[in-house]
């Protein structure tokens, strides 16, 4: 059994912060994301006192834009998407018959991450104030020199809070991905899994592109704020026309296909109530399925509909009309399908139902008034207008009430107890009328500024109906906590399935289920489920006696003396809390001070990789020369330090911002290197269907998700220097570097070398691969016979060797460019992208260092010699070839073009 | 998996390739043939590219789903830059 076996019971709080079961971590995303719910309803409420009169003076104008902006936020990012990953999180393994998510450490970190941005998120409030521009944090106001002064710090704040956010999204895209792909039961064909584990699917690989591209943008714009560099306003400060159109272009390419990555799990949600609630299969299922996948293609190409009010062209603004209006098609006919649903069953009107049902009409009325602002001649009047606001409430909202009706439906199966039902059909009724109040006077007066308080007078009547509609609507969500909080007390308990006609394997087992969900091996080979006993099954053997839907009799699973899964590791809650240290610090500190922190953690990690290794594998020769270096190192950056700030008079200076970025940097480098050295056991199934990665272990599939992620990531950052350029003149560009920015020469040979050595270092990393495929032995070089171990090692050593010599060429080469040129970061938008795109590089060559130190210390004892045991050199591989990649484009385009 | 021969054929290609875009900037060709050459370059980064993806990477061998992943990537990568630089136009 692992040592992470067992976890403390619900009562004990510590399960809580070390539980890594998916069942536990979907119960905290949907504990945590009421919370932020129950935040950003509060402030929802404080929209609305300030607008029931014109001018109205509850919150002056900076705390207005604080409280709007913030409300789009919390709604948007902290609520919605993590609400409904709470339902994925608890439901989707129960579906397709997996034990858990295919990373469980993963995703308790995705978890924490998730919950420290949003703690990140609410201290900014006390920085000052918080960011103030808009949900859509718009181009020029959310550069600093737009940001009054008593705000910098804390909107600077958000926006980390953001990353951190984004961070958070994509470790869950790559876990969900790799699960549903991977760890499906035997004989469920992808075509198959249950509708709400099919728009996870779909929403996750909307996810995995659309926050890669977000997460570009804000770490373009956190170095606009760290670094000065002028991406979305100018050298001077000064508003930049291509800066403004470049952010919108970036936001909207993630922030449409956003809405339905909010919307969709609702959707599917809908999908499952309305089946079970009507007592039949969704009609159209298949046609359903194509549909919502080709609505997640089709968001990718539909973002400029946003953009009708910018300067882009009227050929591309036809264009995205016309996707726009084509991309309705396929919710009509998913609005149809549940429809005639409900028409050709037997409705039982049951609290999930009527949710669904009120959201269904929420949602119609928000699509037709959507297909207005897709028309460009509509959206010129009704573009920045209340008729935006109600049209996208009606939107995400219907998504949020779907979502309250899953909510009911799996209350059940999540606590064991059914809530009551008069309290669950009267929390309908009054969110219903409280929502359509709120929202629907909205289309009345429509031509209410967006974002503004002031108003005509006379719209007063109907935004003080909005108010009335307000308060009903946040008083019914006082009726749904109580209701489901008295139940959990009741005697209402339920046994496996409390609805007739489920059809989804988490109705087949019991309320709540236990720790490893299934009492055997789920099948569907059969074309039914099944339970097969034990691990012989997994060959093909033994099978058990059979458990049905309906929780008929099952069977208990065999001990064969397999090692236990693990479940619990407090190293996930301790990265969670060093990021928050870490973004709190960095969100207050100077261009001059802010690399600091993180530079000293870095003689910390190697310290870490050299003490926790030699504690696990044993003190060897390596162990010690890593801890020698350590100190080394750390020497080093010392007097650096002193040569740029002066030791005694930098440290002096330090603001507190300094000490807590360098505690959670060096709290967040020990985490990972516990993490790594960490005995963690989670067992691959080895009789799932895997369709159509079979023959791709899970880390493998994993890795190659993220860098799915990593292409847009890049993507975005050269994407933006493409449109920087192109929108300047791309033949004038450097042209113009040298003859304003100060530029003297740029040379090739620089970039030709890091090309050389780059290629170079791909070169062993396969090498190191070969070899340690060998496994334990030697191979005849000439003369010499050295054994495979060495040459895994000589190699991993040789490649890291590379990296360093790379990093020490482009210092090189940014020393003469920045100090000796004066081409700083700012000199010209040239610089910036320079910089930055390069510097971006950089960072993964930095990291890939870090692992690269991971592997020589366990290769020298020998920890990768073998076919098995060598996957970890070829994971690492695809990174740094990944990374080899990158800088193929990058050199021409940095370099020579 | 590959033999080492042909990893080491590989890496020769690669360099050659690398070697053979700066050269094409020392003859001054780019001045006079900017975007013909300039198509040259980038196809030249697309064949290393993909060089190190089939065979470094091992994707040549993977099932196709992952050349499928990447490139739906790719392709969103596309999407976003055309898009963007057709709209200002």
């Amino acid at each position: 059994m692992g040592e992470n076996g067992h976890l403390p019971p619900k009562s004990n709080i510590k399960r809580w912060l070390v539980t890594t079961n998916h069942k536990d971590i979907g119960v905290l995303y949907l504990i945590t994301s009421m919370f932020f719910l129950v935040m950003a309803g509060i402030l929802a409420l404080l929209i609305r006192a300030q607008m029931w009169a014109p001018g109205a003076t509850v919150l002056d104008p900076g705390g207005y834009y604080q409280v709007a902006t913030s409300h789009g936020f919390l709604m948007v990012f902290w609520f919605l998407s993590p609400f409904a990953f709470g339902f994925a999180n608890y439901v989707v393994p129960l579906q397709i018959g997996a034990d858990d998510l295919a990373f469980p450490r993963l995703n308790a970190m995705s978890y924490w991450l998730y919950l420290f941005s949003g703690v990140l998120f609410g201290i900014s409030f006390f920085q000052g104030a918080t960011f103030m521009g808009g949900w859509t944090m718009y181009a020029p106001l959310n550069a600093p020199a737009f940001i009054p002064n008593y705000g910098h710090v804390g909107s600077f704040a958000a926006i980390l809070a953001l990353v951190m956010f984004t961070g958070s999204v994509t470790i869950g895209s790559v876990n969900f991905l790799t699960t549903i792909y991977r760890m499906r039961a035997e004989g469920l064909r992808m075509r198959d899994i249950p509708l709400f584990s099919m728009s996870i699917l779909l929403t996750v690989w909307m996810m995995l592109f659309a926050f890669a591209a977000l997460l570009g943008a804000l770490v373009i714009l956190s170095s606009d704020h760290l670094l000065h560099t002028s991406y979305f306003a100018d050298v001077d400060g000064n508003p930049s026309s291509g800066g403004s159109l470049l952010w919108t272009h970036l936001f909207w390419f993630f922030g449409h296909p956003e809405v339905y990555i909010v919307f969709f799990p609702a959707l599917g949600a809908m999908a499952e109530i309305v089946q079970t609630f009507s007592g039949r299969r969704l009609v159209g299922r298949k046609w359903f399925v194509i549909a919502m996948a080709l609505v997640a293609i089709q968001s990718f190409i539909v973002w400029m509909h946003h953009m009708f009010l910018t300067t882009i062209n009227l050929p591309i603004k036809t264009i995205m009309m016309v996707t726009t209006i084509g991309i309705s098609l396929p919710f009509d006919l998913m609005v149809f399908a549940l429809i005639y649903t409900m028409i050709k069953g037997r409705v039982r009107w049951k609290t999930p139902f009527l949710f669904v049902l009120g959201a269904l009409l929420i949602f119609i009325v928000g699509g037709i008034t959507g297909v207005f602002l897709g028309a460009i001649v509509l959206d010129y009047s009704f573009r920045g207008t209340y008729w935006v606001v109600a049209h996208f409430h009606y939107v995400m909202a219907s998504g949020a009430v779907a979502l309250i009706g899953a909510l009911y439906y799996w209350y059940p199966k999540i606590t064991g107890k059914m809530y009551n039902e008069f309290l669950g059909k009267i929390h309908f009724v009054v969110a219903f009328v409280g929502f359509n109040l709120l929202y629907f006077p909205m289309f009345v007066v429509w031509e209410t500024p967006r974002r503004m308080f002031e108003y005509s007078a006379g719209f007063t009547f109907w935004h003080r109906v909005a108010s009335v509609g307000a308060v009903l609507f946040a008083a019914s969500f006082v009726i749904m906590i109580y209701n489901l909080f008295m139940s959990l007390y009741s005697d209402r308990v339920v046994d496996d399935s409390p609805w007739a006609y489920t059809g989804s394997t988490e109705w087949a087992v019991p309320s709540p289920p236990p720790t490893e969900n299934f009492p055997g091996t789920p099948s569907f080979t059969s074309g039914s489920l099944r339970f097969l006993e034990g691990p012989e099954a997994t060959d093909g053997g033994v099978e058990g006696e059979e458990a049905t839907p309906d929780g008929g009799q099952v069977t208990a699973a065999a001990d064969h003396g397999e090692p236990h899964p693990d479940h619990a590791s407090w190293w996930p809650v301790f990265a969670g809390s060093s990021a928050l240290l870490a973004g709190i610090g960095l969100s207050g500190l100077s261009p001059s001070m802010f690399v600091w922190p993180f530079l000293f953690a870095l003689p910390a990690f190697v310290y870490f990789v050299g003490a926790v290794g030699a504690r696990r594998d044993g003190f060897t020769v390596l162990h010690g020369a890593f801890l020698s270096a350590s100190f080394l190192l750390l020497a080093v950056f010392i007097a650096l330090f002193h040569v740029t700030q002066g030791i005694i008079t930098g440290l002096e200076s330090a603001p507190t911002y300094f000490w807590l970025a360098l505690a959670g940097a060096v709290l967040g480098v020990y985490t990972l290197v516990r993490l790594g050295f960490e005995s963690f056991y989670v067992p691959e199934p080895t009789s799932s269907a895997q369709w159509p990665f079979g023959e791709v272990e899970n880390t493998k599939l994993g890795m190659w998700t993220f860098l799915g992620s990593d292409i847009i990531l890049f993507g975005a950052f050269i994407g933006s220097y493409v449109f920087t350029r192109f929108e300047f003149g791309w033949q004038d560009w450097w042209h113009v570097a040298h003859e304003v920015g100060g530029l003297e020469h740029h040379p090739v040979w620089p970039g030709l070398l890091n090309t050389y050595i780059l290629l170079a270092s791909s070169f062993t990393v396969v090498l190191a691969l070969v070899f340690a495929r060998r496994g334990v032995g030697t191979t005849e070089i000439g003369p010499l016979s050295v054994e495979n171990r060495k040459l895994t090692l000589g190699f991993i050593g040789t490649t890291f060797l590379g990296a360093c010599l790379f990093l020490l060429n482009k210092g090189i080469e940014w020393v003469d460019l920045y100090f000796h040129q004066g081409w700083t970061f700012n000199a010209d938008i040239m610089s910036s992208t320079f910089y930055l795109t390069t510097g971006l590089h950089a960072a993964h060559v930095v990291i890939g260092m870090m692992l690269m130190l991971f592997l020589m210390v366990r290769s020298y004892t020998g920890a990768y010699q073998g076919e098995d045991e060598a996957r970890t050199i070829e994971y690492f591989g695809l990174y740094w070839h990944f990374v080899d990649i990158v800088w193929l484009f990058l050199f021409p385009l940095f370099y020579i073009l | 998996m590959a033999s080492i021969k042909l990893y080491t054929a590989i890496f020769g290609v690669l360099m050659v390739l690398s070697t053979m875009q700066a050269a094409l900037e020392f003859t001054g060709l780019l001045e006079e043939f900017y975007v013909p050459i300039m198509g040259v370059m980038l196809l030249l980064s697309t064949i290393k590219a993909v060089s190190v993806a089939g065979w470094y990477m091992h994707v040549f061998d993977e099932p196709r789903a992952i050349s499928y992943l990447a490139i739906a990537a790719v392709i969103g990568v596309l999407a976003l830059i055309a898009g963007a630089a057709y709209s200002i136009t």
